[in-house]
């Protein structure tokens, strides 16, 4: 059988807050000098939107804090009022605590852009859910459980994007059930695949679109929802913590919500700039847990579910061009989060909302040339994008290295509005070059400091494995591993030289070194259907040896209310 | 000519969500819902015709609510052109029998060509996880008048008719079955496909059929609640209850070893399922409120169906003889068994000695291999002739398609793959009855966490009694019987179907779900011996007469020390053994869960606080290489776990 081929005229890849943002506002501006004939479904669009996730269901593979600014959502679906969103809370406590070992000192205010005045406590994966329902009745065609597997390029340009075939066993051999590729040719393709997506990157890489900027930096969030007994916490609480488990080389911190029926939203996320290869993030999040103000919270209750995702830090000056001959970037692919806030939904939608204004005159121009797409960059560079990125420009940066110097320069950028004193642009290098040979820490990594604290009890703390059955995550196992070592000589290089730190920063157990009983080798294997799609790898490999590409349409964790 | 493939296709709750209601149907309300598993293997087989037959034309046909539409649209994302449902409210509590009837009916009078040069090939799945019975396939063959196959796990498609190989007792057989036929595919063959982006658009735009009992012109007498020939009178929670683990002490890993000797002592038979009974969902009503009716209108006798199975007894059909004698005993009444072969008379004295009264002989050299077309004929004119009240089979491959399709032809409801038979009585308020004597036939469902007790009420009540489940009877010399011959009348319609060859012998992973005992190792074991003590272990249980197994967990299946077949847990194989032992295994929840609904289960590892340790009945803390040696030599002597051997293998 031949792959197959379909047309459409805009191509969304990735179904979170930024591409359903995006094919909502389209078709609204599509259908704005349409009449309305009064009935609301099925809508006939003039132009073709189509949109794939590779998770199985939209809301599968969402995961966030979440703290919603609701300024996008306003504005996106002006006729819904707030209290018809899937929220679960207003904030209402919001505090701020540094964490010692055995104590906390709580921040008498809450530091600037930390605020959450007027924001909402939300579950992303309902919020993308009730989005795809709306996007549904608009004609938005949505396919969830297709990955975009390849971009298509005729000429140098994005033609397309291709939704990868199936039935293919670990070896690449097609099997009996193989089912051929569709190539879906599209005039506008627009990126919203979330941080760090794989074509993305190669888009990014292949028209350079990140030259003469910052290399993006990330932190790697993990979370757990846990549902507690009446009293733990209150609906609206929300606290966020800086401090224990990671010392002051490390940029990084907790977050606790409560939510509504006992639910309790909890996360670490961590700078992936560190330095001691054997640091394990999942690991400081189950230390985290068993903190005495932590573990009040969670006292009596049951995990529920478990995901991790990495968020792009790098702020302004990170921000790739978003453009280029036919397509257009969106969301957290483009590193569109705002420090230290750590608030990328609504930037994301908004960011989606202004592809759309650019794409619908494209299409009504009949002209997507890269040209043509630069009304993106105009519409972005007046919008609150724009106000809310650029004084925090320096922030991430500042904080390399070192937690306190970080406080006394991000003390300087506020002073000074976001210049700090030193040169206009900070400038950082790729996370995974922060590494430093295992040897050069005498024993004194996190590892072994933490030795007796590595325990966990399967009742408030798991082991990677036990977590990683509350994702939900499951893939085919007669598929070719998405996840692709390079070169595996460079493993053993690694091994000498750092101690193979993927076993440590994969939150989900996808690298285990294995040694031979016999010849005491030690090697890599791979389990990818373990993986939660955080895409860590892809970014912290010290030889960057490792590479995320999409598994099959439909696998992954199974998130819904992360 | 034209080829047009109609796949059966139900659509399921997802098992861990399944919920019933109190009067026994399902409720389908809470449930996330899914295309019955084994009905995608009947699918996939569909699309693999369209390799040989490019222009054939691909029917996804189904019976039940309008929300089946979800994975009807699916069916046509994986490359089916069309979907058509029949869908009407008073189908609803309609058995298999039923069930077969209402689709044959739809497909003859909506789907299938009058014109006699289109040809048609029917796929359906093994089963369904909400149901179990294996019935509709053979029902809608019958009422079809179409030959069949079932538990097929090949197919091959050679112009005029498909060569086929399907699963036996013990090993397979290739048929060569003439076009038209229906096809039941068992979920060992090819797995099905995922849904293509392309598939996916079309199912966007396409329109389901949907038919009603009007257009398909059924009357209601043989359908829905009142038409189906059985009923569930009864479902009750199974609970499995596992206690904290026991765990075996000893100085040396012999001591430690020597102590399951005291737990599974070879001389009684333990072991059984830890299932227990727990909420009675419907209190027992009383029995004397209304007349009593008995509606056996004469019928009398229990009949059974003696399989040979290469030149033996099955050893299932010997079993099934023990309820036969009980039951019979109970309503006053005689056992008849049906013998069918060739040559086979010689046998009807086992068969008496083992609790039969009457052995009914069957001999014909063209029976000599079982085979569904004659032996449903054959023994349909048995029961025309003897009107027996309950026919009773041994729920092996055959026994399973020819029970249901027999049922059709002869008007009587089958309950499937039951572990318990009782005579009963049940009262009917609506009818303002009291039906009694019946057949109380029980069985298994839902993924095994309920039994449901099943009643039929037009003779022959019929069941299927899973194997294993029901001891045979000592063999009585003593006993005695009659032994009569009888002559069916066959015709050449009865031989379309042509056994091309049959073999016997066991199979790879397919065995762990039929296997008493599998012993299972982790990633250690392959680093260690690769896996040498583990198989060791299962050869010398063969060699007992145990039918033993050997699995693998998912890190020793990744590093290559297994076939992914053979790897037991959430996303390899969900097992039942009577005894699994876990060798080195670390005990992840995700092995745990393939597992739980093992009879007991014994766990080795080195680590005293391994997980595994909280999910098993005996712990042995141990080192692999010193425990295993010793555990073979005990299974050697003749220590089998408290298992009977088991006759069937060799
Ligand atoms: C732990 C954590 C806490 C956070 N807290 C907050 C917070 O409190 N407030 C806030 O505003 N933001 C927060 N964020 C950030 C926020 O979640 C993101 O900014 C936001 O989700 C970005 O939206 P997006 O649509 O760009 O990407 P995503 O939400 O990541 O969605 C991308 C979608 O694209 C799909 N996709 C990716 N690649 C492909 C492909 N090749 N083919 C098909 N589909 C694909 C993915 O499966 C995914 O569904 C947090 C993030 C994390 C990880």
């Amino acid at each position: 059988m031949k792959k197959q081929i379909i047309e459409t005229d805009v191509l969304i890849i990735g179904g979170g807050p930024a591409g359903l943002a995006t094919a909502i506002h389209l078709a609204d501006l599509m259908m704005k000098n349409v009449e309305s004939n009064g009935e609301s479904a099925p809508v006939k669009l003039p132009y073709k939107i189509m949109l794939l996730e590779k998770g199985g269901e939209i809301g599968n593979h969402s995961i966030s804090g979440a703290i919603i600014n609701p300024i996008a959502l306003k504005e996106l679906l002006p006729e819904i009022s707030i209290s018809d969103m899937p929220f679960e809370s207003e904030v209402k406590k919001d505090e701020v605590h540094y964490l010692s070992e055995s104590g906390k000192i709580t921040s008498p205010f809450t530091p600037p852009y930390f605020g959450n005045h007027g924001n909402y406590l939300a579950s992303l994966g309902k919020v993308t859910k009730w989005l795809a329902g709306i996007a549904e009745k608009k004609g938005i065609q949505i396919y969830a459980g297709f990955n975009g597997s390849e971009v298509l390029y005729e000429n140098d340009k994005v033609i397309g994007v291709r939704s990868g075939a199936s039935g293919i066993d670990k070896h690449g051999n097609p099997m009996e059930n193989y089912q051929p590729a569709t190539d879906v040719l599209a005039k506008i393709v627009i990126f919203a695949e979330g941080s760090r997506g794989s074509l993305s990157k190669t888009v990014i890489n292949k028209f350079q679109l990140a030259k003469e900027k910052n290399p993006q930096i990330y932190s790697l969030g993990v979370k757990e929802v846990w549902e507690v007994p009446e009293g733990n916490i209150e609906e609206g609480y929300v606290a966020h913590t800086l401090g224990y488990p990671v010392d002051s080389t490390q940029f990084g911190g907790g977050f606790i919500y409560g939510l509504r029926k006992n639910m309790v939203a909890i996360g670490f996320a961590v700078g992936l700039d560190y330095a001691d290869p054997t640091f394990d993030t999942h690991h400081a999040f189950q230390i985290f847990k068993k903190h005495p103000f932590v573990a009040k919270f969670l006292k009596g209750g049951k995990i529920v579910r478990y995901g991790a995702k990495t968020i792009p830090e790098g702020g302004y000056y990170s921000i790739p061009k978003l453009y280029a001959d036919n397509m257009m970037i969106v969301g957290d692919t483009g590193g569109l989060v705002a420090m230290p806030s750590l608030k990328g939904i609504h930037l994301g939608m908004k960011s989606g909302m202004l592809a759309a204004q650019t794409a619908l005159s494209a299409l009504q121009n009949k002209n997507s040339s890269a040209q043509q797409l630069s009304m993106y960059e105009k519409l972005f560079n007046d919008s609150y994008i724009k106000t809310e990125l650029y004084p925090v420009r320096n922030f991430r940066q500042a904080f390399e290295g070192n937690l306190y110097t970080g406080m006394l320069k991000f003390g300087a950028q506020l002073i000074t509005g976001g210049r700090g004193f030193g040169s206009e642009k900070l400038s950082v290098k790729e996370d995974y070059k922060h590494y430093r040979p295992l040897k050069s820490f005498n024993d004194n990594t996190f590892m072994n400091k933490m030795k007796d604290e590595l325990s966990f009890d399967k009742i408030t703390t798991f082991d990677k494995e036990m977590d990683i059955f509350y994702s939900g995550t499951n893939h085919d196992e007669e598929q070719p591993s998405h996840i692709q070592i390079v070169s595996t000589e460079t493993c053993q290089t690694c091994l000498e030289e750092f101690g193979a730190p993927c076993q440590r920063f994969c939150p989900a157990d996808v690298f285990e070194i294995v040694e031979d009983t016999k010849s005491n080798k030690k090697s890599l294997t791979l389990h990818p259907s373990n993986c939660v799609h955080c895409k860590t790898c892809d970014i912290k490999d010290p030889y960057q040896n490792v590479i995320w590409n999409t598994p099959y349409g439909g696998d992954g964790p199974e998130y819904g209310t992360m | 000519m034209g080829l047009k493939i109609f796949s059966l296709m139900k659509q399921v709750p997802v098992a861990n969500e399944m919920r019933m209601g109190s009067d026994g149907l399902m409720d389908r309300t809470k449930a996330k819902s899914i295309i019955n598993v084994d009905c995608t293997f009947g699918l996939e087989q569909g699309l693999q015709i369209k390799k040989s037959v490019p222009d054939a034309e691909l029917y996804v046909v189904s019976m039940g609510p309008p929300s089946f539409e979800q994975s009807l649209k699916k069916a046509i994302s994986m490359g089916y052109d069309h979907a058509v449902i029949l869908s009407d409210k008073r189908l609803g509590g309609s058995d298999t029998f039923a069930t077969g009837l209402a689709l044959a009916t739809m497909l003859k009078s909506k789907l299938i060509s009058q014109d006699p040069n289109d040809k048609f090939i029917i796929f359906a799945g093994r089963q369904t996880s909400d149901g179990d019975t294996a019935h509709v396939p053979s029902q809608v063959g019958e009422n079809l008048g179409i030959p069949q196959a079932t538990f097929v796990e090949k197919v091959e498609y050679q112009g005029d008719h498909l060569q086929v190989v399907r699963m036996i007792e013990g090993g397979h057989q290739t048929i060569d079955i003439p076009i038209p036929c229906i096809i039941s595919v068992a979920p060992t063959a090819i797995h099905a496909r995922r849904p293509s982006l392309v598939g996916a658009i079309n199912a966007r735009e396409a329109k389901v059929t949907m038919y009603g009992l009007d257009d398909i012109g059924l009357e209601t007498t043989f359908i829905g609640l009142n038409g189906s020939p059985t009923v569930v009178s009864n479902v009750v929670d199974i609970e499995h209850t596992r206690q904290k683990v026991v765990m075996l002490d000893g100085e040396t890993p012999s001591d430690k070893v020597n102590n399951l000797s005291k737990i599974f002592s070879n001389a009684v038979q333990t072991a059984k399922s830890s299932a227990k009974e727990k909420t009675e969902i419907k209190p027992t009503e009383k029995a004397n409120e209304f007349p009593i009716v008995d509606f056996r209108k004469g019928a009398s006798g229990i009949l059974t169906w003696v399989e040979m199975t290469g030149g033996q007894i099955s050893k299932s059909s010997l079993e099934i003889l023990n309820p036969a004698r009980r039951l019979a005993d109970e309503l006053g009444t005689k056992v008849i068994s049906v013998l069918i072969g060739d040559n086979v008379a010689s046998f009807a004295n086992q068969v008496i000695g083992h609790g039969a009264d009457e052995v009914v002989v069957v001999n014909d050299e063209r029976l000599k291999e079982y085979s569904i077309l004659p032996f449903t004929s054959t023994i349909a004119q048995v029961v025309k002739e003897k009107k027996p009240e309950i026919a009773l089979f041994g729920a092996t491959t055959s026994g399973r398609e020819l029970a249901p399709r027999l049922g059709s032809r002869v008007k009587a409801g089958v309950t499937a793959d039951c572990t318990s038979l009782k005579i009963g009585t049940y009262v009917n308020k609506r009818l303002k009855s009291t039906f009694s004597p019946v057949l109380e036939s029980i069985r298994p469902t839902y993924g095994e966490s309920k039994l449901a007790t099943i009643i039929g009420f037009w003779c022959p009540q019929m069941a299927t009694a899973r194997p294993g489940t029901f001891e045979s009877l000592p063999f009585d010399n003593e006993r005695k019987g009659i032994v009569t011959e009888f002559t069916p009348n066959l015709t050449d319609a009865d031989f379309i179907s042509k056994i091309v060859n049959t073999e016997r012998k066991e199979v790879g992973g397919q065995a762990l779900f039929t296997a008493d005992v599998i012993v299972s190792g982790g990633k250690p074991c392959g680093d260690l011996d690769n896996f040498q003590g583990i198989r060791d272990l299962v050869d010398a249980l063969k060699e007992q007469g145990i039918k033993a197994e050997w699995g693998a967990s998912r890190q020793a299946v990744d590093r290559g020390f297994a076939p992914y077949a053979r790897q037991v847990g959430q996303t390899g194989k969900t097992v039942r053994p009577k005894i699994y032992i876990a060798v080195g295994i670390s005990g992840a929840i995700q092995h745990v869960s393939g597992i739980k609904e093992s009879g007991k289960i014994i766990a080795i590892n080195i680590e005293k606080k391994a997980n595994i340790f909280n999910a098993v009945d005996y712990g042995i803390i141990g080192d692999y290489v010193k425990v295993m040696p010793e555990l073979i030599k005990m299974v050697k002597n003749g220590y089998t776990f408290g298992l009977k051997k088991s006759e069937d293998i060799k």
